[in-house]
């Protein structure tokens, strides 16, 4: 039963622009679509195969930059832009994945390693001021065009934003699913449950997290390059540990224990600050204080309440 | 040029002894209770609010402000611990998630109470002595001498004393030390408590160096926790060793190379200690 619930939600959010009137309401579900994208891939990671990451927002923050300044310093289209941003993101999740799984970084290390780098990776963006503007962060005026048959419609209006950012969250939940529905995934199952075991069953651990690792950024990185053309704002805070804590409360929130968990506590954490009416800071505390209790009261998130109790593989 | 480097040296030193004295909260937490508590870094600065409100607003003298600031930081510590963290014990990423939590929710408060304009101490130690040609300014070789000797001390009551030796022989094999009657909940508790006291002693002094905003805890907590890490996590002495080589890896590495990456040595620092030694500088595997 509960293999149809993707489906049917995909077929409610088509049609929801029906019912949705306002342009704030889709402003808020755009967002929380793109930062549900965030989440899923993050759990590809973190959920399915066993390590907490913080470099998440640092493929999705490199990615927004490379877009952004190829379209506007250097005329890039924008959907070129995209090969050598999320190439880049490769690049780095290689190198980084390569040597934190080389060095067998496990759990805590491999947090704070993954931290570490990702940190480094934000000064560079804070102090290259002559390309990223520093710490004041890059408007993006540029709209990107998309084709159709009537000619080239800009990427413009709440509307089209909306289904934008819902073929982004279809994407990255595709790709998701057909990796965990192959061999990859149950190498990945194996690797979250018993290190050790599947090592000796054979499993290339080293190569399997590596391909989770670089999967899940390289997803990242594809969310980072919309969303900075929507907001049309980056700033160096994007890639800050604040934005990939951001993520994991959301995955929590969601469930980490199924692929669609995230997109429900993507979307219900982007919403609801903003349903309830706060001031910025009773927002945070509340923020804080949703996620403290998921945590101590339903660690399985929202979810998991419907699901029955195993872990998806 | 010397001095420049003895000077940063010194500095490196005493911002190091700050770091280490969350870090040894952070190593004594993570020992004991199995989780890495970030909202020490919230504590320490709810230390800082709390010694500046006492001293500046209120007029008591420093170091009774700084008691104070303690007392109350400690009690918020037991609070947290006994609805919180108490069903976190043994659970690393519950227990991230929760101290992050509970982060947002002290620095928010924060905000709401004090703003986010920064606090400055009016002179709590003025003065400085000449040595060799360098001026040390009195309040920070005080502040450095009290962290020194609440770390050592701290050390010897973990070594000399029976809840020491009991949170040492838990460290080892937990059930074990139950078995051998030491209460493990009540011995968890004190030292979650114990290390939320220290590093609101932490940030009770920092209150008498620096400006306060209610950003500090976070910065301050991660350099703990790679000072933690540097000297291999659960190594006391080595919070503070850990700290300091961070604190002047710092100093150090702004004179030769440009400023504006100086967070970025100390972990570069720490990245390689973990790769090539991770059971961290003073780690015995």
């Amino acid at each position: 039963m509960m293999r149809f619930v993707p489906l049917v939600a995909l077929a409610c959010a088509l049609a929801a622009p029906l019912f949705i009137r306002s342009d704030s309401t889709f402003a808020i579900v755009t967002f929380g679509l793109l930062l549900a994208s965030l989440a899923v891939s993050f759990n590809l990671i973190f959920g399915f195969t066993g390590q907490l990451s913080f470099f998440h927002a640092a493929s999705f923050g490199v990615a927004a930059y490379i877009t952004a300044i190829l379209v506007s310093d250097y005329r890039w289209n924008f959907w070129l832009a995209i090969g050598p941003a999320l190439a880049t993101v490769a690049m780095l999740a290689l190198v980084v994945g390569a040597i934190c799984f080389r060095f067998k970084l496990r759990e805590f290390y491999f947090a704070v390693v993954t931290m570490a780098f990702s940190e480094m990776i934000r000064l560079v963006v804070v102090n290259w001021n002559s390309v990223t503007n520093g710490t004041l962060g890059m408007t993006v005026t540029a709209q990107p065009t998309l084709w159709s048959p009537s000619g080239p419609v800009a990427l413009s209006g709440a509307r089209v934003w909306y289904y934008v950012a819902l073929a982004v969250l279809v994407v990255t939940y595709v790709v998701c699913q057909r990796v965990l529905a192959s061999w990859i995934g149950r190498c990945f199952a194996a690797i979250r449950l018993n290190e050790q075991l599947g090592e000796t069953l054979g499993v290339n651990v080293f190569l399997y997290k590596l391909l989770s690792f670089v999967i899940g950024s390289v997803l990242a990185g594809l969310v980072g390059c919309f969303y900075g053309f929507y907001t049309g704002f980056i700033e160096p805070q994007y890639l800050s540990i604040t934005q990939s804590l951001d993520i994991i409360s959301m995955v929590l929130l969601g469930g980490v224990s199924s692929l669609f968990g995230p997109v429900i506590g993507g979307l219900v954490l982007t919403a609801l600050p903003h349903v309830i009416d706060l001031t910025a800071e009773l927002r945070i505390i509340l923020y804080g204080a949703i996620l403290i209790f998921v945590i101590l009261v339903m660690p399985r998130g929202i979810f998991g309440l419907f699901e029955r109790p195993h872990h998806a593989v | 040029m010397i001095q420049l480097i003895i000077g940063q040296l010194l500095n490196g030193a005493i911002v190091g002894s700050l770091y280490g004295i969350v870090a040894l909260g952070i190593t004594l937490t993570f020992g004991i209770t199995g989780i890495v508590n970030f909202a020490l870094g919230a504590f320490m600065m709810l230390g800082a609010y709390f010694t500046w409100y006492g001293y500046e607003l209120i007029g008591l003298p420093y170091p009774i402000a700084v008691i104070v600031a303690v007392l109350l930081v400690a009690t918020l510590g037991l609070v947290a611990d006994l609805g919180l963290f108490r069903f976190t014990r043994n659970n690393l990423v519950n227990g991230l998630l929760v101290s992050i939590g509970l982060i947002s929710i002290i620095e928010a408060s924060v905000l709401l109470t004090w703003t986010s304009t920064p606090k400055d101490l009016s002179y709590v130690l003025p003065g400085s002595l000449r040595v060799g040609g360098i001026l040390l300014p009195k309040i920070k070789l005080a502040v450095f001498a009290v962290l020194l000797l609440v770390i050592a001390s701290t050390y010897l009551a973990l070594t000399r004393t029976w809840i020491g030796r009991a949170a040492f022989a838990y460290a080892q094999n937990p059930e074990a030390a139950a078995l051998m009657g030491v209460k493990t909940n009540r011995l968890q508790t004190i030292v979650t408590v114990y290390s939320t006291a220290l590093a609101g002693l932490g940030g009770a002094l920092y209150a008498s160096l620096y400006s306060l905003e209610p950003t500090i805890g976070a910065y301050y907590v991660l350099k703990a926790v790679e000072s933690a890490i540097l000297a291999g996590i659960g190594n006391t002495i080595g919070a503070l060793v850990g700290g300091i080589i961070i604190g002047i890896s710092e100093g150090i590495g702004s004179v030769f190379l440009p400023t504006a990456f100086r967070d970025a040595y100390g972990m570069l620092f720490l990245v390689l200690i973990l790769l090539f030694k991770p059971s961290g500088l003073l780690g015995s595997k």
